[in-house]
């Protein structure tokens, strides 16, 4: 029987993956891939809790808020990236590195 | 309908802003040499009227919750919202895109609707009272200033800027929203009010440890707002990298919708109501980690200040500093605190868009932001130093200027509730900032250098925006009575009951 806790250890292992691979990813694509499993983790936790703990649909009209801003969110970072391809010929990271100090 | 109708009455500044910004839209799509006139226009009109409707709701003293309990109006709120639109008018007032090198050619529309929207969305974060409005204003405002930041499109500074911004921002709401999402399973409901309701009962000690983690989450949505240590990285890489006017507008908008928030926050969901709005509940040492935070703040944003050359740099970590103190209105929790707050919000938005403005000067005149440059100014530019003084004098804190009263206020709450220890770290700490400050100072005034060059041309508009500014660091001093009255006035929060 699936229950809550199986919902919450799914949520925190895709959590724990999102930091992870924002620690360790270089390249900006799968950084935002990264931070898209964050906020996935976080929907699966709103859409459990809604639906077998408070027994409101709180969690649930959260979760679809969170899915708008998330591709929102995806949209800019995106088209920053983008710009930053065409201005130095690589999604890398690392490269963005003028700034420092 | 009676609840919609008086929710709306509520909602005018907001709606205001909401008006504006959709003219501006109309209005730019116009042909023709009154275009850029008109948007700037429309965006002063917008942002004057909202100025106006907020303080009409700070006389008024209106509280209650508004559209359903997402938002919630109270005189607190109130103040706060006439602070953040004063800094947008203030902002947009100082700076054109005339006396900005960074943003000549540049279209005028797009900038002037993200103005708006920003004000706007620091708003909606300074009056919700939901978490789903909280994370949704949150998000409205940092995707915003991503966009203004990244606004100089082929310039690799600012996209790098606006690169590193938008990663920081997502990683740390993203851990807000994770936080956010335990708090709602934990309460069973959205709505502040009903957090509130559930922790005043006893937090069961299963869940003690659960309730610390999800705040240090959402905390970390909060600091990234404010650019508190340890979520600071991304502050003066944006800062620099962005547009000067824009880092002017990033550094006082966002830091104030941040501990407005912050405030309403743990005031409104873990207050008990039994033993007043300012005892907060969970039996957690709430105060120690704010007061860490807001040493680390202050300590780090100071001692790397020291070193700088670059002067946006430099006011990136002044600003966060003076994160540091602000803090400390907060950790004071008691309504000394709260006013302190407001005060010291409103004299940083003075002193620091002044700083800015005539970073932004030095800028259009040398093509430099590099305090090497700035030698000799004083005969070159007398006025533009004398007013530089003013704004560097009033962000040391002293006396004559408005920058001291500030943190008079924050000092005397923070002393007030008996925490002497700290005040003196942050006492410490502003003697070291008035290192740095002075050194700018000195640099302009007493080094010798560019002797052979020319004096710089401001232009009349440049002159009286400076002078306006340096006047405003001095003349709140003589309606303190009214000021402190407004303060006094303002520290009633409206806990949903």
């Amino acid at each position: 029987m699936i229950g809550l806790q199986h919902y919450l250890v799914l949520s925190a292992g895709l959590f724990a993956l999102g930091v992870l691979g924002l620690l360790t990813r270089r390249n900006a694509v799968n950084v935002l891939m990264s931070i898209e499993l964050i906020l996935n983790s976080a929907n699966v936790n709103l859409v459990a809790f809604s639906r077998y703990a408070s027994g409101n649909l709180g969690g649930q009209v959260f979760a679809v808020f969170v899915i708008v801003v998330a591709a929102a969110e995806v949209a800019v970072a995106l088209a920053i990236v983008l710009t930053l391809y065409r201005l130095r010929r690589t999604p890398n990271l690392d490269d963005a590195s003028i700034l420092k100090g | 309908m009676y609840e919609l109708t008086r929710s709306l009455a509520a909602f005018r500044p907001e709606l205001a802003l909401l008006i504006g910004l959709l003219l501006v839209v109309v209005a730019d799509t116009f042909a023709g040499w009154g275009r850029q006139l008109m948007t700037r226009l429309l965006t002063i009109v917008s942002l004057a009227a909202a100025f106006g409707f907020a303080l009409e709701l700070s006389a008024a003293g209106t509280r209650g919750p508004l559209f359903s309990g997402m938002l919630v109006i109270d005189p607190l709120g109130a103040a706060l919202k006439l602070i953040l639109v004063a800094a947008g008018l203030v902002t947009v007032l100082a700076f054109s895109f005339r006396n900005s090198r960074e943003l000549h050619g540049l279209g005028h529309g797009e900038l002037f609707t993200l103005v708006l929207a920003l004000v706007f969305s620091c708003l909606l974060l300074a009056g919700a009272s939901d978490i789903v409005m909280l994370y949704l204003a949150l998000e409205m405002v940092s995707i915003t200033s991503y966009v203004m930041v990244g606004y100089l499109k082929g310039d690799r500074l600012s996209n790098e800027a606006s690169l590193k911004y938008v990663l920081f921002g997502a990683a740390s709401t993203g851990s807000m929203l994770y936080g956010l999402s335990l708090l709602y399973g934990l309460t069973g409901t959205t709505s502040l009010r009903g957090i509130q309701e559930y922790l005043a009962g006893g937090i069961p000690d299963a869940n003690r440890f659960a309730v610390y983690a999800l705040t240090l989450l959402v905390l970390a949505g909060f600091g990234f707002k404010i650019a508190a240590v340890p979520f600071h990285f991304w502050c003066p890489d944006v800062y620099q990298g962005a547009p000067t006017p824009v880092t002017a507008l990033l550094s006082v908008l966002p830091k104030a919708a941040g501990l407005a928030i912050a405030l309403r926050f743990f005031y409104g969901a873990f207050s008990v109501p039994e033993r007043g709005p300012w005892d907060l509940a969970g039996s957690i040492d709430w105060t120690a980690l704010l007061m860490l935070v807001s040493v680390l703040t202050m300590t780090l944003g100071n001692v790397a200040a020291l070193t700088q050359t670059n002067m946006k740099r430099l006011l990136a970590y002044s600003s966060i500093a003076h994160a540091g103190f602000l803090l400390m209105g907060i950790v004071a929790l008691s309504e000394n605190g709260a006013r302190g707050l407001l005060v010291y919000l409103a004299a940083y938005l003075v002193m620091n868009v002044g700083a800015f403005l005539v970073v932004t000067l030095v800028h259009l005149h040398e093509g430099s932001f590099d305090l090497r440059d700035y030698p000799g100014l004083h005969r070159r530019a007398p006025l533009l130093t004398l007013a530089m003084s003013f704004f560097l004098l009033s962000l040391v804190g002293i006396p004559p200027f408005v920058g001291f009263l500030a943190k008079l206020y924050v000092f005397s709450a923070v002393i007030e509730q008996g925490q002497g220890a700290y005040a003196t770290i942050a006492a410490v700490n502003a003697a070291v900032a008035a290192y740095y400050y002075f050194k700018v100072l000195k640099v302009m005034i007493i080094d010798p250098g560019n002797e052979a060059k020319p004096a710089l041309e401001l232009a009349r508009v440049d002159q009286l925006r400076l002078a306006a500014l340096a006047l405003a660091n001095v003349v709140p001093l003589f309606f303190w009575d009214w000021i402190e009255g407004w303060a006094r006035g303002a520290l009633v929060l409206y806990a949903g009951r």
